[in-house]
């Protein structure tokens, strides 16, 4: 462990042989598994401390990859769609396993009843209580997955179902468990008459809990929309107040007020609609800076539109290079409007550059002419793409580059 | 018929702010008359079902109604959509305002930083039953329905992706052409562009695309 941080505590799917605690830890504390495995086992002995340790992790730490986590999906490729991740599908071999011993639990229980006669009688009510505690308690570990189940538009019913047969079991544990010694009638006519009361209970209560339910829900929607409307009022005052201050400043300069509004718009509506990439991960944010600065410097519109979006690299660079060169030597030479258009494809990025002006062809440039030669042409080919100059009269020029790619 | 004889085209013009209005009242040409204006969705649905203009111009974000904007008015005129026609004009660039408005029945959208000809011209073309795209739509549509060849094998729908001429001339007004130069730059005639921009505006208007929804979903808008 040098300079890398330690995995967040997770509970891996992959590599667990219960509760995938073990597996967690070891990725957490970057021990081998093994050796975790044999700690928790040997302080079982010490008064249960490791069997506690484990029910304790298990309840408490969430499932989840850690690896996964630690390397979030470097994407701007919010932009692009994620691809679908197929979950490990696995038999829930430990739910199984759980249950039959319940089942077996509950069987034994029976068998006592009919008169079978077990004189640790009260272990297995115990027992029977305890795991519907555990199944309503591992809600817990599953409720992060179902949160996100919900925002998603799905709804699981298992953990209902969870809650249900945890209730169901733990309920019938502990009744037999008090009323071990009664006669059979006796039992289910107070079984009855719980079951009735409690019934009654939830049903007085309902309206109260609900409320309640529903009182949390807006006050969690009051205090989200709070925090958005703060963030827009700072946003506003930062940005929007402070330009119209300044073009009132200047109102006898248009030009400056046009290059002031042209750049607060700009701003405004990446803020309001753009998703907001990290920066060094999105082909077209980076676009989308060129074109804002020669937009301001040069007091242009440029009418951009761009289809797909790639992680930029070295190549990519070269070609936004000579795409701002294009760019530029449209807005100076050509005539308004300008038009840009780039488009990532799978293995092709290509860029055009129009403008209504005369144009020039390039057999006409002299070849001391270091811009378009060098700084556009000879950029694009060095990095095995191609680059043409498009002119007819009354049609304006059109440069066009392209740079193969590779996928990715 | 949607102009009358004299070749004028009759608009109603729905937006919320009254100096807009003012403005795209000012800068469009002659051949365009204004027969109405509205400010929300109900009185563009009520002004729309008693005048019924043969073009309506209409803004995405509008108060009133249920708050589905622009959308929410051609959907209440979904009967009229046969003699009616809905041109949508947005300062959004946003892609969910843009397939909103389109897929509930506009005919057309360009954003507010249009020319008053280039207006005047897109309203004669939604008027004459022709799809007018700007750019960055022909960029949504490309971005919707892939680019590239790996994409065109997924679906077997003929609604579901472009045929290798709809997709040139996405490109090229995409790249800022007019139909005018599309046609020439494809040596076909301005009628054939002008079919191929309808077309793609069926399947955008219909498409059950697995990539447009995947899309819509990369964007939010789902």
């Amino acid at each position: 462990m040098t300079s890398v941080g330690l995995l967040p505590l997770r509970r891996p799917p992959r590599g667990r042989v219960l509760g995938g605690v073990a597996a967690g830890l070891a990725a957490h504390l970057d021990l081998p598994i093994g050796l975790v495995r044999l700690v928790l086992v040997l302080l079982v002995p010490l008064g249960g401390s490791g069997l506690a340790l484990y029910v304790w992790f298990w309840v408490t730490v969430p499932a989840g990859d850690p690896t996964a986590l630690a390397a979030q999906r470097p994407a701007a490729l919010s932009r692009i769609a994620p691809h679908l991740r197929q979950p490990g599908r696995r038999i829930p071999l430990t739910d199984i396993g759980l249950g039959l011993l319940l089942l077996l639990g509950a069987g034994l229980l029976v068998a006592a009843r009919q008169g079978v006669d077990l004189t640790y009688s009260w272990a297995l009510p115990a027992l029977l209580g305890l795991g519907g505690t555990a199944l309503a308690w591992s809600q817990l570990d599953t409720m992060q997955r179902d949160r996100m189940l919900a925002r998603a538009g799905g709804r699981t019913p298992v953990s209902v179902v969870r809650l249900l047969g945890g209730t169901v079991l733990t309920g019938l544990g502990i009744f037999l468990l008090v009323g071990r010694d009664e006669p059979m009638d006796d039992l289910l006519r107070s079984a009855v008459a719980a079951i009735a009361v409690l019934a009654g209970a939830a049903l007085v209560l309902a309206p109260w809990w609900l409320r309640l339910v529903r009182e949390l829900g807006d006050e969690r929607a009051a205090r989200a929309r709070e925090a958005e409307r703060a963030d827009i009022a700072a946003h506003l005052h930062d940005s929007v107040l402070q330009t119209l201050a300044l073009i009132r400043a200047r109102a006898s300069q248009p030009e400056d007020v046009a290059r002031l509004a042209r750049a607060q718009e700009r701003e405004l509506r990446a803020w309001l609609y753009d998703d907001r990439p990290t920066p060094g991960t999105s082909l077209a944010a980076e676009l989308g800076i060129v074109v804002a600065e020669i937009e301001d410097a040069r007091g242009a519109a440029i009418e951009t539109v761009v289809v797909g979006d790639r992680v930029p690299d070295a190549a990519t660079e070269s070609l936004l290079q000579a795409t701002r060169e294009a760019l530029v030597n449209a807005v100076v030479h050509g005539l308004a409007p300008v038009s840009l258009y780039l488009e990532v494809g799978p293995d092709l990025v290509e860029v055009f550059v129009r403008d209504h002006g005369e144009g020039f062809c390039l057999d006409d440039v002299p070849a001391d002419r270091f811009g378009v030669r060098e700084s556009i042409i000879g950029r694009v080919v060095r990095r095995g793409g191609t680059a043409s100059v498009q002119c007819k009269p009354g049609r304006g020029t059109e440069v066009h580059l392209t740079l193969p790619v590779t996928a990715g | 018929m949607s102009t009358t004889d004299s070749g004028v085209v009759d608009v109603v013009l729905v937006d919320d702010h009254l100096m807009f209005r003012a403005g795209v009242r000012a800068s469009l040409d002659a051949t365009i008359r204004v027969l109405g204006e509205a400010d929300d969705v109900d009185a563009a649905i009520a002004m729309v079902r008693g005048l019924r203009p043969p073009v309506v111009v209409l803004d995405v974000h509008l108060p009133g109604g249920s708050g589905g904007g622009g959308a929410e008015v051609i959907t209440g005129c979904t009967d009229l959509l046969a003699q009616v026609r809905f041109l949508a004009l947005s300062v959004s660039d946003a892609a969910e305002d843009v397939v909103a408005v389109i897929r509930a029945g506009a005919r057309g959208y360009v954003t507010k930083a249009i020319s008053g000809p280039d207006l005047s011209d897109a309203v004669r073309r939604v008027a004459g039953g022709d799809a007018v795209f700007s750019p960055r739509l022909a960029g949504f549509v490309l971005d919707a329905f892939g680019t590239a060849a790996g994409d065109v094998a997924t679906g077997d729908h003929e609604l579901d992706r472009l045929s290798a001429r709809e997709r040139e001339v996405m490109r090229l007004i995409a790249r800022g052409y007019s139909y005018r130069e599309v046609a020439s730059e494809l040596f076909i005639s301005i009628k054939t562009v002008e079919s191929h921009v309808s077309a793609v505006l069926r399947k955008l208007q219909l498409s059950s695309r697995h990539e447009l929804t995947r899309w819509a979903a990369a964007r939010r808008l789902l």
